[in-house]
């Protein structure tokens, strides 16, 4: 998928990282300029730049960084037609559906054609992705795009509603992804277009539990076994250094305090007494004792002057990591059953007859 | 890739379901004997030939597949624990010695449950629900039933995390799929990996390589690792191709390897079994010369790291071997591990899109009328730390600078024609200023300004791409002068 070269040239898909979230993609085109709130560029500019390089605008109003097209960045950058898939579930249904270079897979609907993009990543030349999407100008724009990407040979798309008309194929896929609002209606159909020779997969993303208890009924009719359900998400972190202070420095200010409030009381009946030298006397030793209290205190006296002694006290940083205050909390349901092979069933039927008296009595 | 891996054929590991949930993994040789404790033994090579993932009983080592389970609806019933007394041993009195009996008498697990049910003091007052949950427990307890499956990667998780987790680093497959998927790993590629599970991960990586690319594993031993979980894949030798393995002393470029002698000089050589020791390991020399070269030649598409080493002395001499826009994952069970890691690496710079997560995952049973997620499931699966190489360019200004610039500028300006009311409220602006920006006005240098920010409670990777501080700040300032609005582009 797209190029493997280390440099850029004219004509080639990138994707342009202006910050976390303003990621676009741009087909370099000579004589193009490129103008946002981060400077501005020529095409041309890229071209012979190494992919993953910084590059300075021409009125040094910012930078951007030109990276290589993956199709998990492609998903952060297309241009949402449809709801998307998220890179957990991405990489998650990829998984669990055990697909591998030279896998068949079926996609319904293709959507924007996002998870198209990762599918045919793993999959590979060897292997064929057959999507289907029911909305026509859909079709058209991601037939474009697997063009424009040069996966063509890997994606074949159809305008086609499969719940309705089912996939035109049988007995051909090692694997189907329904991400469709009535997945239920199509079960009938996926079990037709599944491999019978071996235990095919079939995932359902559904971002409602009506969707999946309907989805999960339909396995059951169609025979499909082990019919389990999943929800999985990326829990971001945020990372930062943080000062940490002990409360010792606390507790060394608020003695300081005491002292010098005390101070300042003995100076006001001084002042109000009037030279009375029982309590001029007092005034001494009272500073005195903050003297003698300890060795960093010494420099304490003026509340204005305590820089130093600070500076002595332990404030620790520490890197610490926590939650985002908003993160995202659900994305879908994921349905995954097996279609075992269908000789397996039939053996069962002739042994059912033989021992009718087995496990069904209990 | 071979064509027909769904089927069971010589040599291949088969993961045995049991009905406990329990597995064992047994490599099929010709005279293999799989035991699976009571569930029952046979002999092994019955099963070649027969596709994975099919339920067997097993009746005295004779092999029968079975129908696969197909979940039927329950009938509710007015049923409730309301008249069930727990009277412990005395609702079923049918005793350990008697079960025993009939097990040897040759009863099956149907015959047992049976007469388990009928002596059951209770079971007619149960609720539908609660009568299957009490057929399925007896059915784990007494049924000879095991299902072959494949040494797929959810499969040998699992098992492996029954083992201890600990021996796959923790990883759970929501994490392992993340470092597949973050990573990009695909046909044709170039990939370096560290790891301590087993080769699980190496294998993983293999499997999504198709036996073309090339895949380096850097390791901790004098010669090649064992990798126990890697030989239960059963990949076959065209996928096994693509790796190659070096060790921490021989990835080190300024390190020059000591080799024992591959050429015999002098001396004839005494035997053909010797001659053959002799290039046998003047191919191994040579492949270690050949991965160094390799590995430091650069531009390698991705690195994984799953492993008991700290990771960013991982990074700090493997990360300079990564190609522009490569793309570098780390694992740990640790999250604070992988946070000091993605401070150092913020500082380091070359690096961009930062981002340490957590994997989520939940189960769910979907039993009709019986929905509901796993009761007890494993607390985490580890954090990743993903982030792209890219290439600094200590000119390039950001925009930061330029907009602080700018706006001090105008501030001033404001100030100078000595403006009764502020410009566009621009005076206001700079005063409501969050302290990142604030603290950037004091230094001046593009870039450079920008990593100074970095002792602020800025979440995102500033020092590569100082134009994230613009996006932090911008929302505080009010209108998006471009319309990006970063909560759009996140729905």
């Amino acid at each position: 998928m797209w190029n493997k070269r280390k440099g850029i040239e004219a004509g080639d898909t990138v994707i342009l990282w202006l910050t976390r979230d303003a990621v676009q993609p741009l087909v370099v085109t000579p004589g193009k300029e490129l103008n946002n709130r981060f400077g501005v560029y020529r095409h041309s500019d890229f071209i012979g730049k190494l992919y993953g390089s910084k590059i300075s605008s021409r009125n040094g109003r910012g930078f951007i960084h030109v990276l290589r097209p993956t199709p998990e960045l492609w998903t952060l950058a297309l241009p949402h037609r449809t709801q998307i898939l998220y890179v957990a579930d991405i990489a998650f249904i990829t998984a669990m559906l055990g697909l591998k270079p030279g896998s068949i897979v079926l996609e319904a609907g293709t959507g924007s054609g996002s998870f198209s993009h990762s599918l045919a990543r793993t999959i590979g030349p060897h292997g064929a992705l057959h999507t289907f999407e029911f909305h026509e100008s859909r079709v058209n724009r991601a037939r474009e795009e697997f063009q424009a990407h040069g996966l063509s040979d890997i994606i074949d798309i159809s305008h086609r509603n499969v719940c309705k008309d089912g996939f035109g194929l049988e007995n051909a896929a090692d694997a189907i992804f329904l991400d469709l609002p009535a997945p239920w209606d199509a079960i009938p159909h996926v079990r037709t277009a599944l491999k019978k020779d071996r235990a095919a997969r079939i995932c359902c993303f559904s971002p409602c539990m009506e969707q999946v208890l309907r989805t999960v009924a339909a396995l059951n009719e169609s025979t499909f076994s082990d019919v389990t359900m999943y929800e999985t998400l990326l829990r971001p972190s945020e990372v930062q250094p943080i000062s940490l202070q002990s409360v010792d420095t606390v507790a060394d200010k608020l003695k300081i305090g005491e002292v010098q409030k005390e101070a300042r009381r003995l100076r006001q009946i001084e002042a109000s007494v009037g030279g009375q030298k029982r309590k001029l006397e007092e005034l001494d030793s009272a500073a005195d004792s903050a003297d003698s209290n300890d060795g960093t205190t010494i420099q304490q006296q003026d509340p204005k002057h305590n820089g130093p002694a600070l500076s002595k006290t332990t404030i620790d940083t520490a890197i610490v990591s926590k939650a985002p205050q908003e993160v995202r909390g659900h994305t879908s349901y994921l349905t995954f059953a097996t279609l075992l092979p269908v000789a397996a069933v039939t053996l069962w039927i002739a042994e059912e007859k033989a021992s009718a008296d087995g496990l069904a009595a209990c | 890739m071979a064509m027909d891996s769904h089927l069971i054929k010589l040599g291949d590991h088969v993961v045995f379901k049991m009905p406990s949930e329990q597995t064992r993994v047994y490599k099929l040789e010709e005279n293999t004997t799989v035991n699976l404790g009571k569930f029952g033994s046979f002999p092994g090579a019955k099963l070649l030939g027969h596709p994975f993932g099919l339920t067997y009983t097993n009746e005295r080592g004779e092999l029968r597949v079975m129908q696969p389970e197909v979940v039927k609806e329950l009938e509710e019933t007015q049923a409730t624990n309301e008249y069930i007394e727990d009277v412990g041993d005395a609702v079923q009195p049918l005793t350990y010695e008697e079960i025993e009996a009939l097990k040897k008498s040759g009863a099956d697990a149907a015959e047992i449950i049976s007469r388990q049910i009928n002596s059951h003091a209770n079971y007619e007052l149960k609720t539908e629900f609660s009568k299957e949950k009490y057929k399925k427990r007896k059915q784990a307890k007494f049924s000879k039933t095991f299902t072959a499956l494949p040494p797929s990667l959810p499969n040998l998780l699992d098992h492996f995390t029954a083992q201890g987790p600990a021996r796959v680093q923790h990883l759970r497959i929501d994490t392992l799929a993340q470092l597949l998927t973050f990573a990009n790993i695909q046909e044709g590629g170039r990939y370096i990996v560290v790891e301590d599970c087993g080769g699980l991960v190496v294998g993983a990586m293999l499997e999504r390589m198709g036996g073309t690319g090339r895949l380096l594993e850097v390791h901790d031993a004098d010669s090649p690792p064992a990798h126990h979980v890697l030989g239960m894949m059963n990949l076959s030798q065209e996928e096994m191709s693509p790796l190659r393995v070096l060790n921490w002393a021989t990835a080190e470029e300024t390190h020059t390897p000591i080799f024992p002698p591959t050429e015999v000089s002098g001396k004839k050589i005494k035997s053909e079994r010797e001659r053959r020791r002799i290039e046998k390991r003047k191919e191994a020399v040579d492949q270690v010369l050949d991965s160094r070269r390799e590995l430091f030649e650069g531009d390698w598409d991705a690195m994984i790291v799953a492993s008991q080493y700290e990771p960013f002395s991982i990074v700090e001499r493997l990360g300079k071997y990564l190609g522009g826009s490569a793309n570098c994952v780390l694992h740990s069970p640790y999250s604070s591990v992988l946070a000091d890691v993605q401070y150092k690496l913020r500082q380091q710079g070359g690096w961009l899109h930062l981002q340490l997560t957590e994997g989520w995952l939940r189960r769910y049973q979907v039993l009709p009328g019986r929905t509901h997620p796993d009761m007890n499931v494993q607390g985490s699966g580890g954090w990743l730390l993903h982030a792209i190489k890219v290439y600094d360019d200590p000119s390039a200004s950001s925009v930061v600078h330029w907009e602080v610039q700018a706006r001090k500028k105008r501030k001033l300006d404001a100030v100078a024609s000595d403006a009764t009311t502020p410009a566009e409220g621009e005076t206001e602006e700079v005063a409501m200023e969050p302290a990142v920006v604030g603290e950037a006005t004091e230094d001046a240098g593009g870039a450079a300004q920008v990593e100074d920010m970095l002792l602020d409670p800025v979440p995102e990777d500033l020092n590569v791409d100082g134009n994230a501080a613009l996006g932090e700040a911008l929302p505080i300032q009010g209108a998006e002068p471009n319309g990006i609005d970063p909560a759009e582009s996140r729905s």
